[in-house]
């Protein structure tokens, strides 16, 4: 044991058998308390708020982009977040790293909240004005000697977030089948038709785990590059080009790179709930916490260094769209959020994230997860309601002048909230029909674990599949 | 791993050292054909020194050419070191053990003819841009100006060949005590010297592990710090369209690593070649450079990507006419055309496939077209970015490489071929403590009918 009272195995050591792993689970997955109906009301609660907040919106129309600046963040806010999380599932796995096991549903259970999300993308596409007051596009190519059509930012990024929604939910679906056909042979009734459905035809063939294991591996990829494409178009046409004169060739990994940080920030949070609350503790332990703030550290390095060597272009070039561009996000109106986002999101994390006392723990993760969290949340609302408040977007050299700052009102306060309790209903309706941790993977994880003496000690060896 | 031919540790030890405590029959001649082409480029850099930078073929406004290129190229080469070194072993990756050493030497000798390549001679008056950088000279006053990129590149790369030889001094000390236990004379007493008594206590093996690991996670923010600083010396300034983009320290970067991860994927395939080690590296370690090359060339790709969309999407008319330029107009249309195919169209999709990457010869010729391309990415982005005619130029003229430029160049990759046999004659290039560590620590799990490879893990 170690000297905070965890164990480093907690998370792994409990449950021996397959069949004592299968049982457990699927208890778990059957049983929900008082606690669990109360945020599915509070969140449903927001929802609604969200709802009310929209109306009162678009009773205003869609014609001034400005006013939707507080929408526009809280779509970003939950791309960058929920629609993130996958990854957390994705890239362990392709690495095979084992400690991933027990939150790689979690991860991926995020997946269907990207539905929430192209709901929320939507009626952006009213708001974001045409290109024919001659707006920079990335769709600028003139190959045919035809004008560029007016509405191609708008059609290509739907695609795209329809194609990412898409994916996702094909994702967790694929990973979930042997699940599925487990609940199916242990269920009855309705809820037995329709695991049996959910699980396509799953006998556990050594094709089909073949198949499954192959297709998680190009669904995973393709999530990845869906992911990187939906960042660098909503970045471009949804927020660069309406600041003219702001050219930043990095900003779309920025936001991507800052996204995945929010990602794995976010299964942080679910994984101390099922910790502490959910009773999955024997699966949700130190292992899993040190594996993922190690990964939120690196996160936090890395957006910071690309927000770094953008800023570091725009003020030593000093270009006057450059200097109104520094203006506008970060010296001028939305100072106080800059501050927040660098003290939160990167501060923090790494001068708390370098002690390994604090990686390999509960609650120092978490802590600097819910910052992170925040983080986002203000740099969302620093970029999308600067961005959305500049009125004139003809292709200028420079903003000539730099708006102030645009408060929230009402209404943008209900969308935000509705945003956020949006994604947690979902989330948690979610989990109710898919085991929040994934059966199969702890039962595959017996397979590779050993553990056996080494001279004076006992070691574990783990094994890492071709 | 499951390809990996058990040896006990005597046999690791006459393996890996038959070519220290001996000599193979073509080091001599290898040697001596590098050292000469080594100081040909010595005696064109004297003569360069003598006479000045007109006996390179700039002219205005090309100041920079050869001379840069090479600078960013041997820069971007000695990512391999950190990138296969610290990350890997941070990461626990198994297959980097036989590949460490190569890797943090060739960051070594990168770096000095990064050094060598001219960073200060292409200042022209060496001399004078000496007390430009050091801060040394007290008495007139005469101060380092911080705000320049000039001054940061000299910092970087000196803190990062520290931090590099540190590295392979550290994990150099359990094989040098090997070495020293093996040896007689005058060479026992310098290898007992130079291991720092080493007598493998516990104690001592703890402090080598930590210090590793500590110097990798610290010397990663200096390996980030380098390339991002050499990809300022272009960025930072507005004079020139095509280097004035927000993404070039990350592309710079990934660029480096590229270059520098399939330069140390050369050097393995060279060990098999020259050394035999064929019982150390076996194809996995191949296969596994192999993937590591297909994520990094195609993250490198899409920074390629994104810097070329977003000078476009720019719309302005300078920056169009030096894409156009670049990429249509000759003599730059070759090359890059050759450049986009060596750097990743010819090797990327050859990587797909298993066969290739387990193939030493595919491997060989893959990884130098890989380096053929980034020398020609700097090149182009060097060249054509300031050999067009700016508003205010007086003259204009056009760029051809001198023989001098050649000889230099050529200088640069004989020093680093001789360094690293050198190095090979005088400490072992493949480390002995990781290749038994490893072995100590590799397990099987057997899963039905299959054989699992397995580690211990804490």
């Amino acid at each position: 044991m170690h000297s905070n009272g965890h164990s480093a195995h907690e998370g792994q050591a409990a449950l021996a058998t397959a069949a004592a792993v299968q049982q457990n689970l699927q208890q778990r997955h059957e049983k929900s308390g008082n606690m669990f109906r109360l945020a599915v009301l509070f969140s449903a609660g927001l929802l609604v708020l969200g709802v009310i907040g929209f109306i009162l919106r678009i009773a205003d129309g869609v014609s001034d982009t400005a006013m939707w600046g507080y929408y526009a963040a809280a779509f970003a806010f939950v791309l960058s977040t929920a629609v993130a999380a996958p990854m957390v599932a994705i890239a362990p796995r392709i690495a095979k790293a084992h400690w991933r096991r027990p939150i790689s549903r979690i991860a991926e259970l995020f997946g269907i909240v990207g539905i929430f999300n192209l709901l929320l993308f939507i009626p952006l596409i009213w708001v974001l004005p045409p290109l024919d007051n001659g707006r920079r596009t990335l769709w600028f190519f003139d190959m045919v000697g035809e004008p560029v059509p007016n509405y191609s930012p708008h059609i290509w990024a739907t695609l795209a977030i329809l194609a990412l929604a898409a994916v996702g939910v094909m994702l967790l679906w694929v990973s979930a089948l042997p699940d599925f056909a487990a609940l199916r042979d242990r269920t009855t009734g309705r809820k037995q038709k329709m695991y049996a459905w959910l699980a396509r035809g799953w006998y556990g063939t050594t094709q089909q785990w073949h198949m499954q294991k192959h297709r998680l591996g190009i669904l995973g990829a393709f999530y990845f590059m869906m992911f990187i494409f939906v960042h660098f178009l909503i970045t471009v046409d949804f927020l660069m080009a309406l600041v003219p004169g702001w050219i930043d060739a990095l900003y779309p990994v920025t936001h991507a790179a800052s996204a995945l940080q929010a990602g794995a920030a976010s299964v942080i949070i679910v994984m101390v709930i099922l910790r502490q609350w959910g009773g999955y503790k024997e699966y949700i332990g130190l292992d899993q916490f040190w594996g993922l703030g190690k990964l939120l550290f690196a996160l936090s390095l890395l957006w910071i260094w690309f927000w770094f060597s953008s800023f570091n272009i725009f003020w030593f070039g000093r270009k006057p769209n450059e200097i109104s561009v520094l203006e506008l996000f970060i010296k001028g109106p939305y100072l106080p959020l800059f501050y927040a986002v660098f003290v939160l999101s990167f501060a923090f994390p790494l001068f708390f994230m370098i002690w390994n006392p604090i990686r390999k723990s509960i609650w120092g993760p978490t802590v600097l997860a819910v910052g992170v969290l925040i983080g986002i949340f203000l740099d969302r609302i620093r970029m999308y309601v600067a961005g959305y408040s500049v009125a004139d977007q003809s292709p200028l050299h420079a903003m000539d002048h730099v708006p102030v700052a645009n408060k929230p009102d009402i209404a943008d306060i209900f969308i935000l909230f509705g945003a956020i309790g949006g994604s947690i209903l979902i989330y948690l309706l979610a989990s109710r029909l898919i085991p929040i941790v994934s059966i199969w993977e702890q039962k595959e994880l017996l397979l590779y674990k050993l553990h056996k003496p080494f001279h004076r000690t006992h070691v574990r060896v783990m094994g890492k599949p071709d | 791993m499951q390809e990996h031919i058990d040896l006990d540790q005597k046999q690791v030890n006459e393996t890996l050292l038959k070519d220290v405590v001996g000599t193979p029959r073509w080091w001599l001649p290898a040697v001596g054909f590098l050292g000469m082409v080594f100081l040909a480029g010595v005696g064109a850099f004297g003569y360069l020194l003598n006479k000045g930078v007109g006996v390179w073929g700039q002219n205005r406004p090309v100041f920079w050419a050869f001379d840069m290129t090479n600078f960013v190229f041997w820069i971007g080469i000695s990512h391999a070191g950190i990138m296969i070194s610290a990350i890997l072993r941070l990461t626990q990756a198994e297959w980097r053990r036989p590949v460490t050493r190569a890797a943090e030497v060739l960051t070594v000798f990168s770096l000095t003819a990064a050094l060598m390549a001219a960073p200060l001679t292409h200042t022209g008056r060496p001399w004078r841009s000496w007390l430009w950088i050091f801060p040394y000279d007290f008495e007139r006053g005469v101060w380092p100006n911080v705000r320049s990129a000039f001054v940061w590149d000299p910092s970087a790369v000196m803190t990062y060949l520290t931090a590099s030889t540190l590295f392979v001094i550290i994990a150099l000390l359990p094989d040098l005590a090997v070495i020293r236990d093996r040896t007689t004379g005058m060479r026992q007493k310098i290898y007992g010297f130079l291991c720092l008594g080493w007598r493998g206590t516990p104690r001592q093996w703890k402090l080598q592990a930590v210090a590793g690991i500590l110097l990798s996670a610290l010397v990663l923010p200096v390996f980030v710090s380098v390339h991002s600083i050499v990809s300022w010396d272009f960025a930072v300034q507005i004079g020139v369209e095509g280097w004035h983009s927000t993404i070039f320290a990350p592309y710079f970067i990934i660029g480096a690593i590229h270059s520098g991860v399939s330069a140390v994927a050369t050097v393995m395939v060279l060990m098999v070649w020259l050394f035999k080690w064929d019982k150390v590296l076996r194809p996995d370690h191949f296969d596994a450079i192999g993937r590591l090359l297909i994520i990094v060339a195609t993250v490198w790709f899409f920074a390629f990507f994104l810097e070329w969309v977003f000078a476009l999407y720019t719309l302005e008319k300078p920056e169009l006419v030096l894409r156009e330029l670049q990429v249509f107009k000759m003599p730059y249309m070759p090359l890059f055309l050759t450049f986009l195919v060596t750097a990743f169209f010819f090797p990327v999709p050859l990587w797909l496939f298993k066969n290739v990457r387990r193939s030493l010869f595919w491997m060989f010729v893959t990884t130098i077209s890989v380096n053929i391309g980034m020398w020609l990415e700097r090149f182009l982005i060097i060249v054509p970015g300031i050999i067009r005619r700016q508003p205010t130029e007086f003259n204009w003229g056009s760029y051809h490489p001198s023989i001098i430029e050649i000889l230099i160049l050529t200088a640069t990759f004989a020093w680093v071929a001789m360094g690293m046999l050198v190095f090979a004659k005088v400490f072992p290039l493949v480390p002995l403590f990781d290749i038994k560590e490893g072995m100590v620590g590799r397990h099987v799990i057997k899963i039905g009918r299959k054989i699992v490879p397995a580690s211990i893990r804490e």
